[in-house]
């Protein structure tokens, strides 16, 4: 008889499964993930949103380096405040955690969490399936530990007591960073060049986030139970959540039926490890459970919803619909605005910035247009369009041979153009790709005076673009000291990109890089966007005596490779196309 | 063996084995690069968009099978069907004792009132102290800019 009933219900389930739609939670994982990475065109053009939105952190976890993220990413803000909790206490990323945390507690981990969705998905593929057990509940105590040795004890440790920018969670462990910054960057052919800089790191994350993909394929959210800082973190404020599973303990009859057919490591509904995802309030024959937001249920027992009378009924509907019509009007917005109304706006704005701040060199002219006159589409236009530097230069093997002798003989001494190398760069396209001359710019530097980059013909000049919140950036500027002390006849000017760039001067003051010029991006000055430089930080480019770009990438150098550039530039009269 | 298990067994090799092949084509380029990097050569990078395009390229046809084969897998509704069976942990259900539902009522009690709107309180203070200690133009600059290290560009 049992066997009977066992088989009807198995049939009547794998009915009800296919011809199953998505729940509303799916629905509204999927939503949270598209408003998180509303900037759909970042993933067609390789470059991230810069806007100002990024100054607010999105409740779930997505990394602010994804080409999509319009927001920054709660965990890796908390990271980077930690770190320079030596001048800034981080109470702003704190402030939002806590908010974020009181009102809506792990309810984000289980509805609005992009890894989260990303983990359930991995977990619908048909495998076999571990499942909780006393192991798993042990486990998931594991997340703490990340939470104090990877968040907060590294970057404090690293940050206020050496100085050193190291976010632990994001640069050795998460997940989210490789799959959507570094794979979401990687797979656009803009950013070939970030290929130069992948190393160990990579490597490690790399199999890290495999092995962690294939865990949460077999294992229910494997990140979430036994990792996540992120929901550790939201964890401790569940129990004061306004948004949670709440039960009626009229109706409990304390069964316990719904802790052990909920997948995650709960001990009772709506504790630390419970994400309020509402699979217990369908388990629940007493329908004691409901998942509310203060006094308002979101979701309610089955029991509960047929006893309600038919204008009830009607009026929740009502409800639903309206909210799911402004959610999606929120969305639809956020899409056009940030694909199509922002770029056109700033695309407006921008000619002008250009024309007043680049001024046109006269040997771009005599190639053809200058670059401010152009601007950034066109000079690739140009690049494409005019053949190879070598033919257009002619004879290059020779000239570089003969150069390379000049060089070698007067390191570090000035070096005269022969007029044969100069007819060469005149008849170059100008453009920021290798073998292009460098368009013409002039900047403010820190600590007065200013650089136009037409100045420096007859020099190598390295360009190197930085930022106070970028570790490998930092990492490597003593080296260009280094080199301009070596080499003092090479100009480095290092340019702070745009992105807290007021903070730069502080931040240089007691660094004791004297030998080196610094001067600020800004939105209006656009040095970045003239030199066509992605927000990938550090990204370098050398120009060759002739103002050739001989090097450009996005890799942090050293100073055996700065100072075989350097040598390379000197020696190489019309870069390396 | 029924032919549900030989499903899931089947589908987990190839999981496993294309996360496997991914692990070790990045392991090879990175020891490769490495050796070639150890010989001198500065400017040897160990990944480029090439290598890992040609790396890649074997893995996806098993990469493809096993899509089909979980999208086949979920129209048929094959599943492990005990994962969906009440937990039957004996020492998880003793450490777990009697379930304590009723320690989350329906409605808060006074304490947590009390605490929820002291923590937004504090949580607004907090946001505001930040905005002016300029921790709100530190996130920004973190993310206008590619940190990369932290997406493992490094």
């Amino acid at each position: 008889m049992d066997k009977t009933m066992n088989q009807e219900n198995r049939k009547a389930e794998n009915k009800k499964r296919t011809t199953q739609r998505p729940g509303t939670r799916r629905l509204v994982q999927l939503y949270a993930a598209l408003l998180y990475n509303a900037n759909l065109k970042g993933f067609i053009d390789g470059h991230i949103y810069t806007g100002n939105l990024k100054s607010v952190c999105v409740p779930g976890f997505n990394c602010y380096s994804c080409p999509g993220a319009v927001a920054s990413c709660p965990l890796g803000s908390l990271q980077n405040a930690l770190n320079a909790a030596g001048h800034t206490l981080p109470w702003y990323v704190l402030g939002i955690l806590a908010l974020f945390g009181v009102i809506l507690g792990r309810t984000i981990c289980g509805w609005i969490c992009p890894l989260g969705l990303i983990q359930e998905l991995l977990h619908k593929i048909p495998t076999p399936k571990i499942r909780k057990s006393h192991i798993t509940r042990k486990l998931s105590y594991l997340k703490y530990v990340f939470l104090a040795v990877f968040v907060i004890a590294i970057p404090l440790i690293y940050g206020v007591g050496k100085g050193i920018i190291l976010p632990g969670f994001c640069k050795y462990i998460c997940p989210a960073g490789t799959f959507e910054g570094a794979v979401g960057l990687l797979q656009n052919p803009v950013n070939a060049t970030s290929f130069y800089q992948l190393g160990s790191v990579f490597t490690n994350k790399w199999v890290i986030m495999l092995v962690i993909g294939l865990a949460c394929v077999f294992c229910y959210r494997t990140f979430c139970r036994f990792i996540c800082p992120l929901g550790a973190i939201y964890g401790f404020f569940n129990r004061f959540a306004l948004t949670g599973v709440k039960v009626n303990p009229d109706r409990c009859n304390g069964c316990g039926l719904c802790v052990m057919k909920c997948q995650m490591d709960v001990k009772h509904v709506g504790d630390h490890e419970c994400i309020s995802c509402g699979k217990c309030i369908d388990t629940c024959a007493q329908g004691a459970i409901s998942l509310k937001c203060g006094k308002i249920t979101l979701k309610g027992p089955e029991i509960g919803k047929n006893a309600d009378p038919e204008p009830v009924i009607r009026k929740r509907r009502k409800t639903g619909r309206v909210v799911w019509g402004v959610a999606i009007a929120i969305l639809v917005f956020a899409v056009c605005w940030f694909n199509i109304i922002e770029p056109a706006i700033e695309n407006a704005n921008e000619p002008a910035a250009a024309i007043e701040q680049v001024t046109a060199t006269s040997e771009p002219e005599a190639a053809g247009q200058t670059a401010a006159q152009t601007g950034p589409e066109t000079e690739k236009q140009t690049a494409d369009t005019t053949e190879p530097a070598e033919t257009k230069a002619g004879e290059p093997a020779e000239q570089t041979a003969d150069t390379t002798e000049t060089a070698e003989a007067k390191v570090g001494e000035p070096v005269e153009e022969s007029p044969k190398t100069q007819e060469a760069a005149v008849n170059l396209p100008v453009g920021t790709e290798i073998g292009n001359l460098a368009p013409d710019f002039s900047t403010d530097l820190i600590g007065g005076g200013n650089f136009k980059l037409s100045d420096y013909r007859g020099k190598v000049v390295i360009l190197n673009f930085w930022g106070t919140t970028c570790a490998p950036c930092v990492e490597e500027l003593p080296y260009y000291e280094e080199l301009k002390v070596k080499y003092p006849d090479c100009e480095i000017l290092a340019i702070h990109a745009k992105a807290g760039a007021k903070k730069a001067e502080a931040f240089l003051a007691d660094k004791g890089w004297d030998h080196l010029d610094f001067a600020l991006d800004s939105k209006e000055k656009g040095i970045q966007k003239l030199l066509d430089v992605s927000e990938a930080l550090p990204s370098t480019i050398v120009l060759n005596l002739q103002g050739v770009v001989t090097y450009k990438a996005q890799a942090p150098l050293t100073y055996e490779k700065l100072e075989a550039l350097y040598k390379e530039a000197l020696a190489d009269p019309t870069g390396k196309p | 063996m029924t032919r549900n298990k030989t499903f899931l067994i089947v589908q987990s090799v190839f999981c496993a084995l294309i996360a496997g092949l991914l692990a070790a084509a990045a392991l090879q380029l990175y020891f490769d690069g490495a050796a070639k990097q150890a010989e001198g050569d500065l400017f040897y990078y160990m990944y480029t968009r090439e290598k890992a395009g040609e790396k890649l390229l074997p893995i996806l046809p098993l990469f493809f099978t096993a899509l089909g084969l979980t999208i086949a897998g979920l129209i048929l509704g094959v599943k492990d069907e005990k994962a969906e069976k009440p937990v039957r942990d004996e020492i998880l259900l003793k450490d777990l004792g009697s379930i304590q539902n009723k320690a989350v009522h329906q409605t808060a009690t006074q304490g947590e009132l009390y605490a929820r709107v002291a923590i937004i309180t504090l949580a607004v203070c907090m946001i505001i102290a930040g905005i002016i200690n300029g921790g709100l133009e530190d996130v920004l600059a973190k993310g206008a800019t590619i940190c990369t290290e932290c997406v493992g560009l490094g």
